[in-house]
């Protein structure tokens, strides 16, 4: 049974990671990108990981796809322009295509694991308390670092966007 | 868990510890109250208030050098405070007086915002000032986030100007990819070190010291050398190694000019910095993998960086691509770190050589730079040692010690490096890194010769030059500092040089 559903999650995800990048329309690919997350969201839940499931599907697939999807509609992108590829920019991807598969293959036949028991790590993942637990003692600092990184976010959003007008003289 | 378990892990959140990247933090947030509560005519002292608290912050950091919590671990494990964590402290907040120096200059040709640009620098200084004392791979990652997505801004900050539009997209693009190369090494190391199945595994594999123990145990993992890999490549990223420099070039031009210097110093010492923490304790026991590895992004990029340079007109594009002839040089170093004991004071010297010499460049190029920052020719400098002495003699001593001709301070960096190079046995990259050297002297000269010499063959048409900014006094204070500091120090080391290469 797991094993089926590992299977379906996967290939779901595969499968609509390939859609977000083939997708010519983009409205499309984002809803690729939603499925492909909610394939995701269900591998975290067969291992047992509830809370980043959760996070995943309300932050990501339900905040940030949201977005994107606003913004589509706001630009009106209907994959018109089409870049054709030039001759040496084919020649690279396909490079890198080659690499990128003797890479996974490489992966595939030599980095074999023994798959270790799973029995403790559930108990930890699968609640909020923990992690709440860790986020207050052992990693405040990195907490309040992150603060500090959404503070920054926000003022670029701010200066990169908002209309400066020459109000102040330029001298 | 314990209640008391937890206790004691509060207990050991030492903010005592990390005071000057508080103070950094206090001081960014300081400044947007004086935005919100001052009129607008008051603005200017934003610039010296965040100058003021920076240098207070490095008074302290000074006065409090050899403090208790040095060579021990804060933070359960999250912070290693070291000596060489004090000096990139020192480092940074060097950097950051500088960059703030020549953003008073640079931001008043251009209708921005000002406040935002001093605070980004504070924070994201701060961010690489725990980047270089961080003693795991999650705060690691963490506080690199905070450092690149300020630079994300910060680069694309005169957004009016297409190509710094475009630096900006590309600096996102690549750092993104880089980020994703980091973080897939992290989480090959983490499960890898985290499995039941292999000798000394861990289940706090993030901390360096529990890593390079399991690393140690299973000295030839395939699984962890790929890990390894990816995350020295999403390193190499950060300091423009060789197959990942291919960005360097248009985000160094693109960007406002105080903030290429800002990448070109800052960024790339954070990047050595984590690079030789790594190398050095945690993947010291893959040492048959980093050598090759090490190797080929410094021959590489010697070579690479050298030679691109060479038929660059724009000063930006030019400065960024011997900048990653640099990155060779202190890879060359990192890379006989693990053999000759004083490698490591030798990159920290020449790190140190290279923000003095780097800074005196950038703050000439500043002053001369027009309304459009990205437009900065070799042109431009025509006839600058007779119109601004002063400044022509700054840029000669900058481009002298980047050069590393003998008297400057860039030549005894050079000269250390080599020196570790050849107690550690690396003869052929020596020999690559000295004919790096004979053509970085090309382009250095073609750059002092447009200022300092009159060109003959002068075409009728010639481009106008933008208007060159006069020095003020503070900025001049300081851009002489620099350069009599690099003369100086190439002289005389004195306690400073024993101080920094003591191994």
């Amino acid at each position: 049974m797991a094993s089926i559903l590992f299977l379906l999650f996967s290939t779901l995800t595969v499968l609509c990671a390939v859609g977000v990048v083939v997708n010519k329309n983009a409205v499309n690919a984002a809803g690729c990108l939603l499925l492909c997350l909610v394939g995701v969201a269900g591998l975290f839940v067969q291992l047992d990981a509830y809370l980043l499931a959760f996070i995943l599907l309300l932050v990501y697939a339900g905040a940030v796809v949201a977005l994107f999807l606003f913004i589509i509609m706001l630009l009106d992108v209907q994959g018109r322009q089409s870049f054709g590829f030039s001759g040496i920019t084919t020649f690279a991807g396909l490079m890198a295509f080659a690499l990128l598969l003797t890479g996974l293959g490489t992966i595939a036949v030599k980095g074999h694991l023994d798959a270790p028991r799973l029995n403790r790590l559930a108990a930890e993942g699968a609640n909020l308390k923990p992690y709440a637990q860790q986020l207050f003692t052992t990693y405040l600092l990195p907490v309040q670092i992150i603060g500090f990184l959404l503070l920054i976010a926000m003022l670029g959003v701010i200066v990169l966007s908002k209309k400066h007008a020459t109000e102040e003289p330029a001298k | 868990m314990d209640i008391t378990v937890l206790q004691n892990f509060a207990a050991n959140n030492l903010w005592g510890a990390i005071m000057p990247e508080i103070m950094l933090g206090v001081l960014a947030l300081v400044l947007l109250v004086i935005e919100l509560l001052f009129p607008k005519q008051q603005h200017q002292m934003v610039p010296a208030a965040a100058l003021a608290g920076l240098l207070c912050v490095l008074g302290n950091v000074l006065a409090t050098f050899h403090n208790p919590y040095v060579a021990t671990e804060t933070f359960n494990g999250l912070l290693r405070h070291t000596r060489d964590g004090q000096i990139m402290r020192i480092f940074f907040l060097l950097a950051a007086v500088m960059v703030c120096l020549l953003a008073r200059v640079s931001l008043a040709k251009q209708a921005m915002p000002r406040v935002e640009f001093y605070h980004i620098v504070l924070v994201v200084t701060a961010g690489m000032m725990l980047l270089a004392q961080s003693n795991n791979l999650l705060l690691l990652f963490v506080t690199l986030e905070t450092v690149t997505i300020g630079l994300y801004i910060l680069v694309s900050y005169y957004r009016n100007n297409s190509l710094t539009l475009e630096a900006g997209l590309k600096y996102l693009v690549m750092g993104a990819l880089s980020s994703s190369l980091l973080l897939f090494g992290i989480v090959l190391l983490y499960g890898v070190a985290g499995n039941a199945a292999l000798p000394g595994h861990t289940a706090q594999a993030m901390h360096y010291g529990q890593l390079a123990s399991f690393l140690a145990a299973n000295p030839h993992n395939f699984l962890a050398s790929i890990g390894i890999v990816l995350v020295l490549s999403g390193v190499a990223f950060k300091i423009g190694a060789f197959p990942f420099q291919i960005w360097v070039p248009d985000v160094y031009q693109g960007a406002p000019t105080p903030v290429t210097a800002f990448l070109a110093v800052s960024s790339k010492a954070v990047g050595f910095a984590v690079l030789l923490s790594l190398s050095l304790t945690v993947f010291a026991s893959y040492g048959w993998l980093l050598m090759p590895v090490l190797t080929f992004f410094a021959g590489a990029t010697l070579l690479f960086g050298n030679v691109a340079a060479l038929t660059q007109h724009n000063v930006k594009r030019l400065i960024g691509l011997s900048g990653v002839s640099h990155a060779g040089f202190l890879l060359l170093g990192v890379a006989a770190a693990s053999r000759a004991p004083m490698a490591v004071g030798s990159i920290y010297f020449y790190l140190f050589a290279y923000l003095l010499a780097s800074f005196a460049v950038f703050g000439v190029m500043t002053h001369l730079a027009g309304a459009n920052d990205t437009d900065q020719e070799l042109d431009h400098y025509a006839g600058l040692a007779k119109a601004n002495p002063f400044l022509a003699l700054v840029l000669a001593v900058g481009l002298g010690s980047l050069a590393g001709i003998p008297p400057l301070v860039g030549f005894m960096g050079k000269l250390f490096i080599f020196i570790s190079a050849f107690q550690a046995g690396l003869y052929g990259l020596i020999a690559v890194a000295v004919i790096g050297v004979v053509i970085s002297i090309y382009y250095y000269f073609g750059w002092i010769k447009a200022a300092f010499f009159e060109t003959w063959a002068t075409s009728p048409e010639a481009p106008a030059k933008p208007a060159r900014t006069p020095v003020d006094l503070v900025t001049g204070i300081a851009l002489g500092a620099l350069a009599l500091s690099t003369v100086v120090l190439g002289f005389y080391q004195g306690p400073l040089g024993a101080w920094l290469t003591p191994r």
